[in-house]
């Protein structure tokens, strides 16, 4: 793997240097809040944020996104043309529990059968570019209990690493070195390497927030029934605003809008924290409550997704946690369910 | 990359309307490209998303059987927005159709044994494309005996009549018609499913049972065949859930660990049985 060197302060120009040829997703700073944006001619990247307040999942998974477009014939409405494209672009300083979501929905949108074309087509065309947590964040996070960690590459093409004064590059994979060229070309040494471990060590110390996410698997297995899961979702409000900030959450809805005589089938994110989600046409809903539905969102993070793909479906980022309205907190759900 | 959210158009070749209500018809669907046909290879039990553009999709399992070539039907009862924009539709009208979706009846594992078919009311299509495709040629001698009892609320709610009739004609198929109140023309059976089950008493010997219909119907045709001595293994239903992408990705239609869409929606009762019951 190519390791480089870049002073710290060049990693805004490289962000900016690079919005000169592709479209380029970097922190941005607006109002109290950071979020991934594109960059903007006169944007200035904001790299000294903790972490943004959505998850970037948007960026391969957009809120709403049109699917395909159709038109009024005298035959009827007909097809008119597939929506499926995406220009060549960066995701520039990601955390790595975000980037670790990513490898995370790739197991379900990229299988061999039934490839998710909008999700893979951005996939392919888009690099990665992780900035590890040296300090983790805040105290919510527990990534180091999901399989991550603050400093990781799942899910990364590059990964930048700050040891001091340098930030230590790692290109990790082939798309990752093709953007060799905006890093300069000051080769890091070994004794950078042993900084960045001792970094990482460090920072995972640092997380003191730890939930027993695989323990919990063989007790789910036989609790689908337990009278547990009628303590959690009294105070719910059913706002959905915990799968909204998820990075992993990934349900969606398809609907169409017409105007005059041009159409759209889009797709928006859904949740499984609404009544209507599993709604029939009959009337009949096989969750009825939002218990089965605190239920589902359980168990698909902590049973089904490790069931089906072998991996928790929770990056630890701790958002559910700080924006939940009712302070329902997922981190005490998992801890209770481990003492069932 | 094949892009599974994109239909394939097809145009309304036929309607048939199956019950005196008028609200549960079959549409018989042609391909706009007919290279599409052999892209759509189907097997009983899958279904399609039925796709109107500027209303939407709704899953519905295919009616026709593989064996019937140059075209796909549906039968689709008139209940939500887009079940009634197909409702209204005109023989001619382009729309799109997505699939095939699921798995299937398991018709490797029915072969060369003798098949018990039960249905009730709407939920007969899926049967009935199995039915058809069992006795098409040459794949009758892959079976052993064909039993079918199908049961509606009355005789103007029976599907598929004119099949009906052709079917108890033959001497290689024992067809059980059965309604729960019969009308002043109808000289069949007068009862409920589960009692003709019993009735009938098929033979648990080598034989499956396949069994579709509305959730009181299942309830209480299961016991019958329990105490028939049919296993769980030997018993297959479907199931229906909410969809929308049908390919497993939304994220609505799971029974457990399960999707509905993509790992069923045929299941054994001792594989549902291994799944939660929130279906």
């Amino acid at each position: 793997m190519e390791k480089r060197l870049i002073k710290k302060d060049a990693l805004a120009g490289i962000a900016k240097k690079m919005a000169e040829e592709f479209l380029v997703w970097a922190p941005v700073k607006k109002e109290d809040n950071v979020l991934f944006e594109p960059l903007q001619k006169d944007d200035e990247p904001f790299f000294a944020y903790l972490n943004s307040k959505n998850a970037p999942k948007n960026v391969f998974f957009p809120h709403t996104e049109a699917l395909m477009k159709f038109t009024r014939t005298e035959k009827g409405m007909v097809f008119s043309s597939d929506e499926n494209k995406a220009d060549s672009s960066v995701l520039f300083g990601v955390r790595p529990c975000d980037a670790h979501s990513f490898a995370l929905l790739d197991k379900l949108f990229d299988q061999e059968k039934y490839q998710d074309a909008y999700y893979v087509t951005k996939r392919q065309n888009t690099t990665v570019i992780s900035m590890a947590c040296v300090q983790p964040p805040y105290a919510t996070c527990f990534c180091t209990s999901v399989d991550g960690a603050p400093v990781a590459s799942e899910g990364v093409d590059i990964l930048l690493t700050d040891i001091g004064g340098d930030y230590l590059v790692e290109l990790i994979t082939p798309k990752g070195e093709k953007l060799a060229k905006y890093f300069g070309d000051a080769k890091a040494d070994a004794a950078a390497e042993t900084k960045k471990n001792e970094i990482a060590a460090k920072a995972a110390e640092a997380i003191k927030s730890k939930i027993p996410a695989h323990e919990v698997k063989p007790i789910l297995d036989k609790n689908f029934d337990n009278p547990f899961w009628n303590t959690i979702h009294g105070k719910c409000l059913a706002c959905g605003t915990c799968t909204y900030m998820c990075p992993t959450c990934h349900c969606f809805d398809i609907s169409d809008e017409v105007k005059g005589d041009d159409g759209v089938r889009i797709r928006s994110w859904d949740s499984c924290m609404f009544p209507m989600f599993t709604k029939e046409t009959s009337g009949h809903n096989p969750r009825v409550s939002q218990k089965e539905r605190w239920r589902q969102r359980t168990m698909h993070k902590f049973k089904y997704y490790v069931d089906n793909f072998n991996a928790i479906a929770c990056v630890g980022c701790g958002r559910c946690v700080m924006s939940c309205p009712v302070n329902i907190d997922i981190r005490k759900v998992v801890e209770d369910i481990s003492k069932l | 990359m094949q892009n599974p959210y994109i239909p394939y158009p097809v145009v309304v070749d036929k309607i048939i309307t199956e019950v005196d209500t008028k609200d549960i018809k079959t549409f018989r669907f042609k391909f706009v490209n007919p290279e599409d046909e052999a892209k759509y290879a189907y097997i009983p039990g899958q279904f399609g998303e039925l796709s109107i553009y500027g209303k939407g999709e709704s899953p519905i399992g295919i009616a026709s059987s593989p064996t019937q070539k140059g075209y796909v039907e549906f039968t689709v009862q008139k209940a939500g927005v887009v079940t009634q924009a197909l409702h209204e539709m005109e023989e001619g009208t382009m729309m799109g159709l997505r699939g095939p979706l699921g798995n299937s009846w398991p018709l490797e594992f029915l072969e060369g044994k003798n098949i018990v078919i039960v249905g009730g009311g709407f939920a007969f299509t899926t049967l009935r494309s199995l039915i058809n495709y069992m006795i098409f040629g040459d794949n009758r001698k892959r079976f052993g005996n064909i039993t079918v009892i199908y049961g509606a609320r009355n005789p103007g709610l029976l599907l598929y009549k004119d099949e009906l009739i052709e079917w108890q004609k033959r001497d290689d198929l024992n067809i059980n018609v059965t309604v729960d109140k019969g009308d002043a023309d109808w000289k069949g059976r007068e009862g409920f499913v589960p009692a003709v089950c019993k009735d009938v008493a098929p033979s648990k010997e080598n034989a499956v049972a396949v069994i579709c219909g509305p959730p009181v119907m299942i309830r209480f045709t299961l016991p019958v065949f329990f105490d028939l001595g049919f296993s769980k293994e030997n018993i297959i239903t479907s199931l229906e859930m909410r969809m929308k992408c049908g390919i497993g990705k939304c994220g609505r239609c799971n029974v457990g660990s399960k999707y509905v869409c993509k790992d069923g929606p045929v299941f054994s009762l001792a594989e549902l049985d291994k799944l939660t019951p929130e279906y």
